[in-house]
């Protein structure tokens, strides 16, 4: 067990002796139970585990020091609650309350495996007894989220003795702030929030900016839906993000920094909260940081509620306490951004990349990833996919890796069919583009984008046009509702595409939305506008097909809208039980005892209940 | 070197702003003028006798370039981009197309999708068919409070030139609105009317109500006493612009204070008959 | 009005006044009562030298803030294609009318909030109604308003629920 120090540390030495300190406490402790208890793991009640656990190490008389702590996520969202037993790294999956006895006796007393609880590859049946036998976990590289699973995000104690700090006091202490950002810059570091921007070129505009004032922004705001990248960094490893925006303050010659959360993270806030407060009291956020001239404070911020927000403009306009309207970024934000100052603004990810690039240098960043792509990438893979979670890989891997090594494929059979990466503003990716290296640049040229690093993979019963027309509308709801072709571009574009699938679409819509998007993508003032008709023109790019069977024949190949398929009984699979029929709404359905039953075509009005209802499987969508 | 969402990487920007040149010339669709540093596009197409077509710019308020009428093609030597002209900041010497084909298709677009959302404004066909456009190929799907186009120019002017900040936006995305707080007569107004002085499609009106003497803006629900000339009796602003202007004037400017309770007609009037009482004054 | 101005001040107080933390000072106000009450956010105007105009953008730009309390109940009616078919209008119709609500907004008395929405995808209980949670099906008019009627009256105390409901 760690204690904390009240002492401020007035130098990188201070610093030094403490993680020294820090680690000698550590080897006190022999046994080390790790729960999970982030948001999907919590959701799962793990917050339960740990306290079984922690009774258990308490009411344990071995003449050993146990401790049981809480960590942050792991990633292998789809096998929470995770619990892993140092040593041996031993990782045990799918964990309920009744195994807690269990596996405190076996593995953390006895040392014993409990085999049941270990994960099994669903295609040898072996079992893995350490996490990094895990297909999910063997073929990822963790950089970023090394801390997440291993150590306490509320105690700032447990990332000093795992070396965190380090790399500010390095900067501070050995460097200048151009050796800093030179050191960004060889390493390649390119913002992950999906701009995608060199880190290191807007690093040195922000510095070289007119004026003594100036802003350091980290954008939690992460949006798009199925990304959680984020939010596992913030809540996790929260002090990854503040050392980072230390470095870069201290880089960049700014004195105060924010960090944006979204209104819908409330643990994320509350663990920044914590990491910020522990680290003031201990002196690394302040004045004269660790005996330096170097003085930085964060301030948090949240959201209210706005996608758009996760725009630069917008977030500095909310961070104002505005409307989150974007503005023209003629004159970028790194000369006149929050309050006219100049600004950097970085997405977490970026942040949490940068005392990782300061301890190991520029070059061994440089040394991971594609040649314009440098280092690794959190994604969150979910969707159809067996194992939904967060991966973290070097760039340059293949989208095939990624969805069937480390993800397991799609399940229950199906068919893959496209992956959409990139979110609102991204696009889709079909079968045919599976090898794909996974990188900035060669996602745009498949007309999608890398974007935060959400992944959706999408199997053969997925409707594309419907995939079209929910990022349309999640756009329309979302937008700021400014500039004229977002607001009306978007409201135009949505009302061709209900048309589409509710069946009254007319020829030349295609073509109307190609019009649309282009207007869109010159005209609109904010990225969110340019980008809004990306998902449609790459489902029309890769799916064409589906749009023209729902304009030209009505029909849904998919069978996913309503009205656009049929329903038929399969006369050798009925049973004649007469489920459907008792529960058919409007009497379409005819039969009797051991006769295969009927549905009367221009009587069904589509709504599914026989589907819902036949315990036989003898309805076909057709 | 372009990327997806159309943004120039940062070095490009910069170059050349910290120049020392003062007046970059601008050469637009082939004609070179010179303006200041920091002037806009706009600026220089009206120097150049370029005539670009706005709704929500106006000269003394600063420019959000919310409306995108303004598109014109900005050369970034091995592609264009499209800009606003009406903010876009000169900065170095720049070559702008504002009747290349993308910047006309760029403009006409925005326009139809003005024209489907408030086709009932005169006003805003009047500016339609000055750019050749007769008529939209989008119905009208969404809904605008009598031809609002939420240029923004009111809340502006309100804001920025009258100091009152009276009515604003509210909501978001098509549900965004010009409205005063609550949606309830707007408390702060003083109706002087600017609002409807700037609204470029006529959604803004000053109504008279001679009968109960009251002047009204709508749709702002606000209403006033209207103050009458001491002198002839009609109606000269509303009783809150008088009593600020009064109210900034102190008590020994009597002179001013006098004529600010009279109509403009006699004022002029009044001004004439000083003029005339004046020793040396050649009435002819 | 004097409770919400001392709330007010505190809330702006704990911020030191930093008008760019008006959001977070927004999301206090409303636990506290469950929604922003319009003389909350004259106070917040006042406090800061704000205009209202400012204030009530920001209140009705951000998709957590909540203008109008939420009802004790949450009341949903179902308007997919069969439960329209079977008459779901007239019941929504119904309820309008004796209630004096509209479809998605609340009771003046905040018994309860109406929604209707797109199917909820029990067509064979057509039509359905679903009150805070419960499935009602095969309603009527007048079966809907006798449930309605029966629903226990809002508390006066402010919502516990309050916390839960912004995230």
């Amino acid at each position: 067990m760690i204690l904390p120090t009240s002492a401020k540390l007035n130098s990188p030495a201070d610093l030094e002796s403490l993680v020294r300190r820090y680690q000698q406490d550590n080897s006190s402790v022999a046994k080390c139970v790790r729960v999970c208890v982030g948001t999907g793991c919590a959701a799962k009640g793990s917050r339960k585990l740990y306290e079984l656990f922690c009774e258990a190490a308490e009411q344990s008389d071995a003449d050993v020091t146990i401790e049981a702590k809480c960590v942050g996520c792991h990633g292998f969202c789809e096998r929470g609650p995770i619990v892993v037993v140092e040593p041996g790294e031993g990782l045990y999956q799918r964990v309920e309350e009744p195994d807690v006895a269990e596996i405190f006796r076996e593995t953390v007393l006895g040392g014993r495996i409990v085999e049941r609880l270990l994960y099994e590859d669903p295609a040898t049946g072996k079992k893995a007894s350490e996490a990094a036998e895990i297909p999910f976990y063997r073929v990822q590289q963790r950089i970023v989220l090394a801390g997440n699973g291993r150590i306490d995000p509320t105690r700032i104690t447990e990332y000093i003795a795992d070396g965190g700090y380090g790399a500010l006091a390095k900067a501070i202490s050995s460097m200048t702030p151009e050796e800093v950002i030179d050191q960004v810059e060889i390493a390649g570091l390119r913002g992950r929030g999906g701009g995608g921007f060199l880190t290191a070129r807007k690093w040195r505009s922000c510095r070289e900016a007119k004026g003594a004032t100036k802003y350091v922004i980290c954008n939690g705001d992460e949006g798009d839906p199925g990304a959680f990248m984020d939010r596992s960094i913030m809540e996790g490893n929260p002090h990854s993000v503040i050392e980072g925006m230390l470095i870069g303050a201290y880089a960049i010659g700014s004195k105060q920094g924010y960090i944006y959360v979204r209104n819908e993270y409330p643990l994320a806030v509350e663990h920044l909260k914590m990491a910020i407060s522990q680290a003031r009291d201990i002196g690394l956020l302040g004045e004269k940081i660790l005996g330096s001239s170097f003085s930085f404070d964060i301030k948090i911020n949240r959201g209210g509620g706005a996608f758009v927000c996760g725009e630069s403009t917008a977030l500095m306009a909310s961070l104002e306490g505005r409307p989150g309207e974007p503005r023209a970024k003629y004159v970028h934000t790194v000369e006149s951004g929050f309050r006219g100052k100049p600004t950097n603004l970085n997405n977490v990810e970026t942040w949490a990349n940068v005392p990782h690039i300061i301890n190991r240098g520029g070059e061994w960043f440089a040394g991971t990833g594609t040649e314009k792509s440098k280092g690794t990438k959190v994604f969150s893979l979910v969707g159809n996919v067996v194992n939904t979670g967060l991966v973290e890989v070097p760039m340059g891997i293949t989208l095939r890796r990624i969805i069937e090594e480390i993800g397991g494929g799609v399940p229950d059979g199906k068919s893959f069919k496209a992956v959409q990466t990139g979110g609102p503003s991204g696009g889709c990716i079909p079968a045919e583009h599976l090898d794909v290296r996974v990188d900035f640049d060669e996602l745009t040229k498949l007309g999608s984008m890398m974007g935060s690093g959400g992944m959706i993979v999408m199997d053969e019963d997925t409707c594309m046009v419907r995939v079209a027309h929910y990022f349309t509308e999640f756009l329309q709801k979302e937008s700021c509702g400014k500039c004229t072709p977002c607001r009306e571009g978007l409201a135009q574009m949505l009302h061709i595409l209900n048309r589409i699938i509710t069946g009254e679409g007319e020829v030349g819509d295609v073509e109307e939305l190609g019009t649309l998007a282009e207007l869109l993508e010159g005209t609109a003032l904010c990225a969110l506008g340019k980008t809004a008709a990306n998902p449609i023109i790459s489902t029309i790019r890769y799916f064409r097909d589906e749009y023209d069977a729902h304009i030209l024949d009505r029909h849904c190949p998919a069978k996913q809208c309503k009205g656009l398929f049929r329903y038929e009984i399969d006369a050798e699979a009925c049973k004649a039980c007469g489920i459907c029929l008792k529960n058919c709404p409007v009497d379409a359905i005819t039969g009797e005892k051991k006769v295969p039953h009927v549905i009367n075509q221009d009587k069904c009005t589509l709504c599914g209940t026989c589907w819902d209802t036949c315990p036989f499987s003898a309805i076909l969508k057709v | 070197m372009r990327n997806m969402l159309g943004y120039v990487p940062l070095l490009r920007n910069l170059e050349g702003v910290e120049g020392d040149n003062q007046v970059p010339t601008v050469t637009i669709d082939g004609k070179k003028v010179r303006v200041k540093k920091n002037a806009t596009v706009l600026d220089a197409a009206k120097r150049a006798g370029i005539w670009i077509p706005t709704l929500c710019y106006h000269p003394s308020v600063s420019s959000e370039a919310s409306c995108r009428l303004c598109m014109v093609e900005l050369d970034r030597g091995e592609w264009r981009q499209l800009v606003t002209a009406c903010n876009y900041p000169v900065r170095r010497d720049i070559v702008v197309y504002a009747y290349s084909e993308a910047a006309v298709r760029a403009r006409r677009g925005v326009m139809e999708l003005l024209l489907a959302r408030a086709p009932e404004s005169e006003e805003l066909k009047a500016l339609a068919a000055k750019m050749g456009i007769e008529r939209t190929s989008y119905p009208t799907v969404t809904e605008s409070q009598r031809s609002c186009i939420l240029c923004g120019l009111c809340v502006s002017v309100c804001e920025q030139m009258i100091g009152q900040a009276a009515i604003g936006f509210a909501g978001r995305g098509v549900q965004r609105t010009v409205a005063a707080p609550f949606r309830l007569p707007a408390e702060d107004c003083i109706g002087c009317g600017a609002c409807a002085a700037v609204c470029p499609v006529g959604t803004i009106k000053i109504r008279m109500h001679p009968d109960s003497n009251e002047i009204e803006i709508s749709p702002f629900k606000s209403r006033f006493k209207l103050r009458l000339c001491e002198q002839c009796n009609s109606p000269i602003v509303s009783e809150k612009v008088a009593a600020n202007a009064l109210g900034k004037l102190d008590a020994n400017n009597e002179e001013l204070r006098e004529i600010l309770r009279l109509c403009p007609s006699c004022r002029s009037l009044r001004t004439a008959g000083q003029l005339a009482a004046m020793p040396g004054y050649d009435q002819e | 009005m004097a409770e919400e101005t001392n709330l007010v001040e505190t809330i702006v107080d704990h911020y030191d006044g930093d008008e760019g933390m008006l959001i977070p000072m927004m999301q206090d106000l409303q636990a506290e009562y469950g929604y922003l009450p319009a003389d909350g956010l004259r106070c917040l105007s006042k406090s800061l030298a704000m205009p209202l105009s400012r204030v009530y953008a920001v209140a009705t730009f951000y998709s957590s803030f909540r203008l109008a309390p939420k009802g004790a109940h949450d009341v949903t009616l179902c308007m997919g294609t069969v439960c329209y078919l079977k008459g779901a209008p007239d019941i929504l119709d119904a309820i309008c009318k004796e209630f004096e609500v509209e479809a998605g907004g609340t009771t003046a008395d905040r018994l309860f909030s109406l929604q209707g929405v797109n199917c909820v995808g029990a067509c064979a209980l057509a039509p359905v109604m679903v009150v805070d949670g419960k499935y009602y099906d095969g309603v009527t008019p007048a079966s809907a308003i006798e449930i309605l009627e029966d629903l226990s009256p809002a508390q006066e105390s402010s919502d516990s629920n309050t916390k839960e409901d912004q995230a």
